[in-house]
């Protein structure tokens, strides 16, 4: 049972293999890093597989699974460089995409940009209205769907060289014969065309989120699959059979089919697979509360833990760009700063750091790839935090004088400072863009950072760690095991999931018949779909879990919440203990609840999970009391937030034990991260290997 | 630590966490409403006020609702029933010459106690449907404040803790949708609550001083960051008018607004004076809890735009205190006891609108050209298969003037309005009524300028059963006004009409009241188009032909105005271009 874990960042591309007794190498975790190829990710997937069996000395053949974290999504929606699609919509109804919820972003502003109007997913001249009618509340036609205007609508699109359709009609959560015929149409003018319905993107009421759900699906599907069918075809040419997953905004994997076909389910995908490594390897050492930094060469992600929840967003509050998305995501923020961050300094003489990065290619000036900016890690070689003949343990060759170069030419004498001034000030700027991210995303809603412990991780993570901590007035800094794969690591921590919706609008109190029987029809449908695609995946009915929801709300009220239906076929008993589940549900939420209001079911929801393997990580030893001297490299000057200048002396972080203490200042190294112990500070060893940073207490303070 | 002052790590995570309050507290009142006003349109507000009737925070909702509640205070104070207060105290109050923003308007005030002591309130206000005035919904042609509906002043709804059952039985029985009315309370009482919760938790976690230290604080901060702004606008007295179409009765009455704003140091006076005298409809505007909360609104938007912030201001009495509002007594800003007030929307728009206006030559790259100012509110409603009524109320937006940087946006909430449209599908799955149309307007072209002004929407509602349609609106003779060089607007209509009988579409003036409708009649609302920004000559070729292949621009438009010759392929004509753009600079 050899699997991997693959999570591509804007920078760098992070493998982790992990085999057992049963592989013929035994039981071992193997990590790897590649430069990401941002043209086309999967160049730097296949490499980094095939190079992580190479160094693990193990049969291709031998991989059973792969789960990937991907960004191409992501990518598509940040860089605007999605398909141009077309849409076909109700006559009447051209403009629901550019109106929106018609309320402003901001109260108090007259020079707001209107994300939904300047950078729309559809554009107006290729939304075509449609003379067709659905009537509610039963879903009856009032106007029949005007066949041929279809067709002409979807040979003008064809003639403009449109390639992803979207249809889009009121009400099509009660009649999706409509759409579905209008599809099938549009897939005959078009036949190579990325064409999908909003009845069978999002199947629930409400227009504009529908729309919008289902143009972003449009807009981000045909590169996303391609990617994706292209990176499971080259797997197989190099003799890799093994079965490739996604991980999914929400936290769960899914198939590559499942994802070409909803691309909309995996925009959050990369920085999912951070949250949760972080969530797993905070879990080991029994931290609840964390805030998540995953920095990567190009941006960080943000998330606050609490309780050691990972949050998922009401999929009602989900949007991407402005855009709302109404799938669940994990509660996460993105922001654009990472150790290839560009330092420069604007028209008007401001100091800037970020977000443009240098990714990769060219890199950091010091990477000598024809990089002449100074970036973040720049300034971290010239501040002896980053040492250069210890990058990636020694493999990447790094030249500090062009580090110094870019510096003193783009920055230092632009503004009249000294090259370590200036590189002090590049580092300060860019931990205080991600100081207030965090802030937004912990003590903006009132969390007290006092109380969490920041935990930095990507390779750039933990020498930012302890600055940011400090900002936010974190309690400690916790550095995972391995800061650079702590992402990669988390893909192989998590389940399959399925999520499966179906529209139902019924008073629960005075259900009829026919859909008391609905219910039961549909629950059944939806199981089996949700059960039948995790047998696909070759799970065991045995293992397969299922949760069932209806997402209700009192007659009359716009938001739903959501109540468990209890397992079984159901009967008047179990719809009662829905109800009384709801009312719980709402009482609990909004402190009220409105026993003489009728409940009104209006969508269910079907949850698949089946358990998977977990990474298993191992207690780390005891610490001797030898291992810091054997672990001492040698010492060298560092330069610290406030300007000090100390020799400071570099340990290999890999020797070292649980329970070991490190006094700051000091440098843990390892292969692809180095951890910042400032003066003052202390860092201890965990038992399962966590590094916790914390500043000593010093004398007369509590 | 010196205990009273608080440092700068706590003082942001207070407000980080007040701010989390108000947020909550709004949220819980949305989330849990039945009506759709307050449901999707969120028509509401909700916060935390100190024992001074300050506000310490308050919800990102609707910014009419941002500042009236000190007001509501201050007007129950002078009610307050049994004149004191006590723990468990929950005060329902509407009273328009009390403070309040408009009659609809309930709010729900709870006292907030802290080891016996009164220390804080916690309150909320939301749009309801029906008060059992003399219209369903809305109200414009009637003659008193009587009229309105029930009128509640420092009515205590729980005393001590214990609600007062015949109260609740005397409102069921007064409203038309009484189900909504009542529950709608009760959700606001369910935030309020949330409300004393949260800050008895935030008090009993920091103590009383140091959390109203850090409040003090985030006040003083945000007054001054106000009061530096205003210092950058120079000194002097800065004049606009405009005019509204009519009282919702006189309909050949125009009715004169006068702005002038007075900008001094570091304060500025708006003067209202000179505007039209009170209405003897309901056209008219409540003094404390809308005139003066409008003009609040207006520098916040001028001078402290959200959008070019770096880091948000703090949403509290400090951004009021350096504005203050004169209206004569007995005028349309502030009308005398017992004239009627609940129309009062409009004007504050064209306040606003008239304040930027004003200020245009001084802060050139801060306004923006003329909005469509004004709102559409439409009230329909109907008599159920049981006898009952539904009662449904629809806030239709406009469109922003042309920018110094960027088009109007199109077909949004505007200035003082920022509520959300309800579904079109919700709608039609809840009410007898059917949404045939919603898009932007085909039928004039906005403002054209450098930035052009937004385009407006359309709207047609179709009822089902025979009953009334009260709508209030405004601008179907005042055209919004382009700015340095930028074309006027297009002003809005409204039209009736029956569908299955194909009847003319009959004009309606901009504001009616209890209009009689038919099955299957069909209100159609043509929304007014923003005013261009900067000469349209100047407009790049590029931008007026992507307009035109997004139809936002007809290919006649972009020749006569912008001079941008289009060939039959829509490509631009470069050199026609120039001749037709040179031809049009010499007419000028």
């Amino acid at each position: 049972m050899a699997r991997i874990g693959v999570d591509v960042g804007g920078t760098n591309t992070d493998i982790i293999l992990e085999t057992t007794h049963e592989d013929s190498i035994g039981k071992s975790v193997y990590q790897h890093k590649v430069p990401s190829t941002t043209d086309d990710q999967s160049i730097a997937v296949m490499q980094g597989i095939i190079e992580v069996c190479k160094k693990a000395r193990i049969d291709k053949s031998e991989i059973s699974l792969i789960v990937h974290g991907t960004t191409v999504a992501t990518n598509i929606s940040i860089e605007h460089n999605g398909a141009e699609v077309g849409m076909l919509t109700t006559k009447g109804f051209r403009d629901i995409l550019h109106i929106g919820r018609h309320k402003r972003p901001h109260n108090f502003s007259l020079h707001f940009d209107v994300p939904w109007q300047s950078s729309p997913l559809v554009k107006r001249r290729n939304r075509i209205p449609i003379h067709e009618r659905i009537l509610p509340p039963e879903g009856k036609v009032e106007t029949a769907l005007d066949e041929a205007e279809v067709r002409a609508a979807a040979e003008k699109l064809k003639s403009n060289g449109i390639k992803s359709v979207i249809i889009g009609f009121l009400y099509s959560f009660l009649n999706r014969s409509h759409e579905l015929k209008a599809k099938s149409i549009v897939e005959e003018v078009i036949p190579d065309a990325y064409v999908c319905c909003s009845c069978e993107v999002v199947d629930a009421m409400r227009e504009y989120e529908r729309f919008s759900t289902t143009a972003m699906n449009a807009y981000i599907g045909p590169k996303t699959s391609h990617y994706l069918k292209h990176l499971e075809s080259e797997l197989k040419e190099q003799g890799i059979f093994a079965d490739l997953r996604i991980m999914q905004s929400n936290g769960g994997v899914s198939t590559v089919e499942s994802c070409c076909d909803k691309p909309v389910n995996i925009l959050m995908s990369g920085p999912a697979g951070g949250v949760i490594g972080g969530h797993y390897f905070a879990g080991l050492d029994g931290e609840k509360n964390i805030i998540t930094v995953d920095i990567g060469g190009t941006s960080a992600d943000i998330s606050t833990l609490s309780e050691g929840d990972i949050k998922i967003m009401n999929p009602r509050d989900s949007y991407v760009g402005g855009h709302p998305v109404m799938v669940p995501m994990i509660d996460l923020i993105t922001i654009g700063a990472g150790g290839g961050s560009i330092a420069y300094v604007d028209e008007a003489g401001g100091f800037q750091v970020g977000p443009r990065s240098a990714g990769s290619m060219p890199g950091p000036a010091c990477y000598n790839r024809g990089g002449k900016e100074p970036t973040v890690t720049d300034a971290n070689i010239i501040l002896g935090r980053l040492d250069p003949d210890q990058m990636l343990g020694g493999d990447l060759k790094i030249d500090p004088e062009l580090s110094i170069k870019a510096v003193k030419e783009n920055v230092a004498e632009p503004l009249g400072l000294s090259v370590k001034d200036a590189a002090l000030g590049i580092v300060k700027i860019i931990n205080n863009n991600m100081a207030l991210a965090i802030r937004s995303n912990s003590v903006a809603r009132g969390v007290d950072p006092r109380d969490y412990v920041l935990m930095p991780f990507g390779g750039a993570g933990p020498v930012h760690g302890p600055a940011l901590a400090e900002e936010i007035s974190a309690k400690a800094v916790l550095a995972p095991p391995a800061p650079g794969i702590t992402s990669a690591a988390g893909l192989l921590t998590t389940n399959l999931q399925y999520e499966a919706t179906s529209s139902l609008l019924c008073d629960l109190n005075t259900i009829s018949n026919k859909n008391f029987e609905n219910i039961i029809v549909y629950i059944d449908e939806l199981e089996d779909r949700i059960v039948q695609k995790l047998r696909n995946d070759g799970v065991e009915e045995k293992d397969i879990k299922l949760t069932r929801l209806a997402e209700c709300r009192y007659h009359g009220q716009g938001f739903e919440l959501r109540a468990d239906i209890p397992s079984g076929k159901l009967d008047s008993d179990k719809l009662a203990i829905v109800i009384e589940n709801f009312h719980k549900t709402h009482e609990m939420d909004y402190g009220y609840r409105f026993n003489d209001a009728a409940v009104e079911l209006v969508t269910l929801r079907i949850i698949g999970t089946s358990d998977s393997e977990k990474l298993s990580w191992e207690t780390l030893r005891e610490a001797g009391d030898q291992d810091l001297k054997e672990a001492f490299m040698y010492e060298r000057n560092t330069v610290f937030d406030d300007g000090s200048e100390m020799l400071t002396p570099r340990y290999n972080r890999t020797l070292l034990g649980a329970g070991q203490t490190i006094e700051g200042p000091a440098l843990l190294m390892q292969h692809d991260s180095t951890s910042l112990v400032p003066p003052g500070w202390m860092a201890e060893v965990t038992k399962y290997g966590n590094l916790m940073i914390a500043k000593k207490h010093q004398r007369g303070e509590k | 630590m010196n205990n009273n002052q608080v440092d700068p790590i706590t003082c942001q995570v207070i407000s980080g966490a007040l701010d989390t309050i108000a947020e909550e507290m709004g949220h819980v009142l949305y989330r849990m409403s039945f009506s759709s006003i307050i449901r999707e349109s969120q028509d509401l507000g909700a916060g935390l006020f100190d024992i001074n009737y300050q506000t310490i925070c308050e919800s990102e909702s609707t910014p009419m609702h941002i500042g009236s509640i000190p007001a509501y205070l201050r007007g129950i104070e002078e009610t307050l029933q049994g004149g004191e207060w006590h723990e468990g105290d929950v005060v329902v109050h509407n009273h328009p010459y009390h403070g309040s923003s408009h009659t609809p308007d309930l709010a729900i005030v709870i006292p907030i106690f802290h080891q016996g002591e009164l220390v804080a309130f916690s309150g909320n206000t939301a749009h309801h449907i029906d008060i059992g005035a003399a219209t369903p919904g809305l109200i414009i042609d009637v003659g008193d404040v009587y009229a309105e509906g029930m009128l509640f002043a420092g009515l205590k709804l729980y005393e001590k803790g214990v609600r007062n059952e015949g109260i609740a039985k005397m409102i069921t029985a007064n409203s038309r949708a009484s189900n909504q009315l009542m529950r709608d309370i009760e959700a606001q009482v369910a935030s309020a609550k949330l409300g004393v919760k949260r800050f008895q938790e935030l008090l009993d976690r920091y103590g009383k001083e140091l959390t109203f230290s850090a409040i003090e604080k985030l006040i003083d901060y945000s007054e001054k960051i106000l009061r530096q702004k205003i210092e950058e606008v120079p000194d002097g007295e800065y004049r606009a008018e405009g005019f509204l179409d009519d009282d919702g009765r006189n309909r050949e009455d125009r009715l004169p607004i006068v702005v002038t704003v007075k900008v001094k140091g570091d304060s500025i006076v708006v003067d209202l004076t000179g505007s039209a005298p009170q209405t003897v409809t309901a056209y008219n505007v409540p003094f404390e809890g809308s005139c003066k909360v409008a003009a609040y609104a207006a520098f916040r938007k001028l001078l402290l735009d959200a959008y070019n912030l770096d880091v948000p201001i703090p949403s509290n009495e400090g951004s009021f205190k350096p504005i203050s509002v004169i209206a004569p007594k007995g005028s349309i800003f502030n009308p005398i006891f017992p004239a009627a007030a609940e129309a009062r929307f409009t004007q504050c728009n064209r306040m606003i609108d008239l304040i930027i206006k004003a200020l245009a030559p001084v802060i050139p790259d801060k306004v923006i050209a003329g909005s469509s100012a004004s709102i559409s509110f439409a009230s329909y409603a109907g008599i159920k298969e049981d006898g009952d009524y539904w009662v449904f109320l629809e806030v239709n937006e406009g469109a922003y003037g042309g920018r110094p940087r960027s088009d109007g946006p199109d077909s949004i909430d505007n200035l003082m309005a920022n509520t959300r449209n309800n579904p079109i599908e919700d709608l039609g799955m809840h009410l007898p009524m059917i949404c045939d149309r919603y898009e932007l307007r085909d039928d004039v072209m906005p403002g054209a300028g450098k930035y052009r002004g937004g385009i407006g929407v359309v709207k047609e509602q179709r009822v089902l059963t025979p009953g009334f349609i009260t709508h209030e609106s405004e601008r179907h003779y005042d055209v919004p006004w382009g700015v340095f060089g930028g074309k006027d607007g297009a002003v809005g209509k409204t039209e009736i009409y029956n569908l299955p009988a194909q009847s003319k579409r009959k004009e309606m003036p901009s504001k009616f009241s209890g209009y009689s409708t038919q099955a299957g009649d069909v209100m159609a609302y043509y929304s007014p188009c923003g005013g261009g920004y900067g000469n349209p000559l100047e407009r790049s070729i590029e931008k007026v032909r992507e307009d035109v292949l997004d139809d936002f621009c007809t290919v006649e438009h972009a020749y006569e105005i912008y001079g941008v010759v289009l060939t039959t392929d829509l490509d631009i004509d470069i050199n026609a271009t120039k001749e037709r753009r040179k031809e049009l600079q010499q007419e000028n």
